[in-house]
């Protein structure tokens, strides 16, 4: 085993390298520069810890948290349910499989940009799909991206892009399931509803534990939707979207690090929460 | 396991000596082709025979990168391809990266100035002036152009000298050559109006006239968003503090002239003056329901323009922001100038190879010639003395509004840190819908910027 060390050491150093230059350097960068006010490019000073003291006093960064959990809830009933939902049904059919597993991880080769840009054009109040078609039936136009629907309408596009994900996975977990247990539910008379509910979920349950931890980190990092459609105005400032705007939009990096930090720190939480909440013993087959 | 491990490592070794072997074939091969282009070019570099600035007749291959807002759907798109295949054409060994970004996005700010601060300064760049450049001015990463100026007087002369005093930065010199200058104001459709029966927006009262019987007939009477709503603001608040009283910032505290300006946009909003969605779109949607006809009015610039539909461009005519009530601006103050240019980074001045022919390009893309060609694609005022032609009706109203103005004006986010006016554009919906008072949203933006001094 001894001599394998440097053979370790070889493989890990690429990866390690990506890592650090990619995320650790970045990262540890954002913390150095939490701690100083910038002005531009070209001008920085110590201040301490002044934008962390701004952090808790920003009530557009309480805005902003509570939109991400907003969406976040989105995610996990419909992103995760829906996934679960389909992928039980495609699970049960013999005919067919690849076609749907197909069918329904296709929105994910789509960039979130671009469906952002469909979905501008079908939302838009003046002339957009919706609202075209509202008019064709003699209905009055509805403004979808109104101060308190705009985060609901997002979400949509959200969640149905990544619901392909979830899907193949879950549905990849299913696979596994050894069929001797279906079979045996099969004599005890145990079919459909049932079956999914006591032999289906509980054997996937690691995974849904996986995706469930996916999805709430993946929440923290919607960014596109939001900007493209609607710039975070009428309550749809989410936590990536604010951290560009400080840090990029008003060239003010300390703060937009200090954002970054409490980013990183919130997911964490989170993860740690997750983990915490589903912890049970995994089932073993 | 050490056998196989020590065969894994040859394996990998040889295969890593592979790619590099032909990562070096390849440079090799491109190299060549690259010298075997240019062995032609250079012959033809010698046969010409120009009177400015002659290539050497064994030129070397010179790449540049200019980096600008001449792409997309800019206007003068074509044109200044065409100034830089001329001069191309005229230096064969000279290579352009004709590198283009919409200023209409935020992030064509971020961009320059990343590359700005990361060595990865572009040769020449169109940028804005003032406020939004005294980072890298500061820092030394372009470099003055007064004593380039003064050493060639033709250069000089084709300039309007106060197209050249508008791009001076506080310091005292001028680092940026100004192509074409523009004037921004309240874009109007004057068939909307007519159709209406409705008076042109010329003072406030015909414009919560208009505002009225337009919204009533569901025509959008003011296309605008309220997050984009550089316009709107900057407009609001010269139409209520005047030429002078829009220069006094924000460091000293609020300027209750600002709030008159700001609380105008409230009365607007209470009148039906925005489109429904305002508070979602972006600048571009907004000036696509104008040039689809479905707005009867937007404020925008002259580069604007181009942009719209025909039809109705030729129906528009640009107008000054009317004096909203109890505001101190005349009613034909206009904000305008020249706000860009093109900036020389120093490190192109500092390599012997490239400064030549970098400076030669600077000049051949400011020269009235090239300054006339520009401001007959986009509408511009030119910075120097030419005649553009074939202009339309309506960029010629524009610029009789230009020459009518009482004053012509920097934009007031040229003057102040851009936390403070994104603090402000994030205070004008609350504004308008009466959840925070003009005061208290500019009073936050006081904060910011009292914060950067």
């Amino acid at each position: 085993m001894k001599g394998d060390r440097k053979y370790i050491f070889m493989f890990l150093l690429p990866a390690a390298l990506l890592m650090s230059a990619f995320v650790y350097y970045p990262f540890l960068k954002s913390l150095y520069l939490s701690f100083f006010r910038t002005n531009g490019f070209f001008d920085k000073k110590f201040v301490g810890f002044e934008n962390y003291t701004r952090l808790f006093t920003d009530s557009q960064l309480g805005a902003a948290t509570l939109h991400t959990l907003e969406i976040m809830l989105y995610v996990i009933i419909f992103q995760v349910g829906i996934a679960l939902v389909l992928a039980v049904m495609v699970d049960n059919i013999s005919k067919g499989k690849g076609f749907f597993r197909t069918v329904f991880f296709f929105p994910i080769v789509i960039s979130g940009a671009a469906i952002s840009l469909l979905f501008v054009l079908i939302y838009n109040y003046q002339f957009g799909l919706l609202n075209g078609f509202l008019a064709k039936l003699g209905i009055e136009k509805i403004l979808w991206m109104s101060e308190t629907g705009s985060l609901k309408a997002i979400a949509v596009p959200t969640v149905w892009h990544y619901v392909g994900f979830y899907f193949v996975l879950f549905l990849t977990a299913m696979s596994k399931i050894p069929s001797d247990f279906y079979e045996a539910a099969k004599l005890e008379g145990i079919t459909g509803f049932k079956k999914t509910i006591h032999i289906t979920i509980p054997l996937i349950l690691s995974d849904i534990k996986v995706v469930l931890i996916l999805a709430i980190t993946g929440t923290l990092k919607v960014f596109d939707f939001i900007w493209i459609l609607a710039r975070g105005q009428n309550g749809t400032e989410v936590l990536g979207t604010y951290m560009y705007k400080k840090a990029m939009v008003d060239l003010n990096f300390g703060y937009g690090s200090t954002i970054a930090v409490y980013i990183v720190v919130f997911g964490v939480v989170l993860s740690l929460v997750t983990n915490r909440l589903l912890k049970k013993e995994d089932i073993t087959y | 396991m050490s056998k196989r491990s020590k065969m894994l490592l040859a394996v990998s070794m040889a295969s890593m000596m592979l790619l590099s072997a032909c990562g070096g074939g390849n440079n090799g091969n491109s190299g060549n082709a690259e010298s075997g282009a240019n062995a032609p070019a250079n012959n033809a570099a010698a046969n010409n025979t120009e009177k400015e600035a002659e290539p050497p007749a064994e030129a070397e291959p010179v790449s540049l990168r200019v980096f600008s807002t001449f792409g997309g759907t800019d206007a003068a798109r074509e044109s200044f391809q065409a100034l830089i295949d001329e001069f191309t054409a005229k230096y064969p060994n000279v290579t352009i990266n004709n590198d283009t970004m919409s200023a209409n996005d935020d992030s064509f700010r971020t961009k320059v100035n990343t590359d700005m601060n990361s060595g990865n300064e572009p040769d020449l760049l169109f940028y804005f002036v003032g406020k939004d450049a005294e980072g890298f001015v500061n820092a030394g990463k372009v470099v003055p152009l007064d004593e380039l100026l003064e050493a060639d007087a033709t250069w000089k002369n084709g300039y309007l000298p106060t197209a050249l005093e508008a791009v001076r930065q506080p310091d005292g010199k001028i680092y940026a050559a100004p192509l074409t200058g523009f004037y921004e104001g309240l874009f109007v459709n004057k068939k909307i109006f007519a159709d209406n029966g409705l008076e042109l927006p010329t003072d406030w009262a015909k414009m919560t006239a208009a505002v009225k019987a337009l919204s009533a007939k569901g025509i959008i009477p003011l296309s605008g968003p309220f997050d984009q709503s550089h316009y709107l603001i900057e407009h609001a608040i010269l139409s209520g503090a005047g030429a002078e009283g829009q220069k006094s910032g924000l460091a000293n505290g609020v300027n209750p002239d600002w709030e008159t300006g700001l609380a105008a946009l409230k009365e607007l909003y209470d009148l039906g003056a925005f489109p429904k969605d305002a508070a979602t779109i972006d600048l571009g949607m907004a000036a696509n329901y104008y040039s689809q006809g479905l707005a009867a009015m937007i404020i925008e610039g002259s580069w604007a323009l181009g942009g719209f539909e025909e039809s109705v461009r030729n129906e528009t005519t640009v107008l000054p922001f009317p004096t909203v009530p109890g505001g101190k601006g005349t009613g034909k103050d206009i904000v305008g100038g020249f706000g860009t240019g093109f900036y020389l980074s120093k490190k192109t001045f500092d390599d012997a190879k490239k400064k030549d022919m970098a400076i030669a390009l600077m000049k051949h893309l400011t020269s009235p010639d090239a300054i006339k060609k520009v401001s007959e694609a986009n509408g511009g005022t030119p910075a120097a003395d030419v005649q553009p032609e074939g202009l339309g009706q309506a960029t010629l109203d524009g610029f009789k509004m230009a020459a009518e103005a009482t004053s012509i004006n920097a934009p007031v986010d040229s003057q102040i840190d851009p936390e403070t006016f994104t603090t402000i554009r994030a205070g004008i919906q609350p504004i308008v819908k009466g959840e925070k008072t003009p005061k208290a949203a500019l009073e936050e933006a006081q904060k910011i910027e009292a914060s950067k001094q």
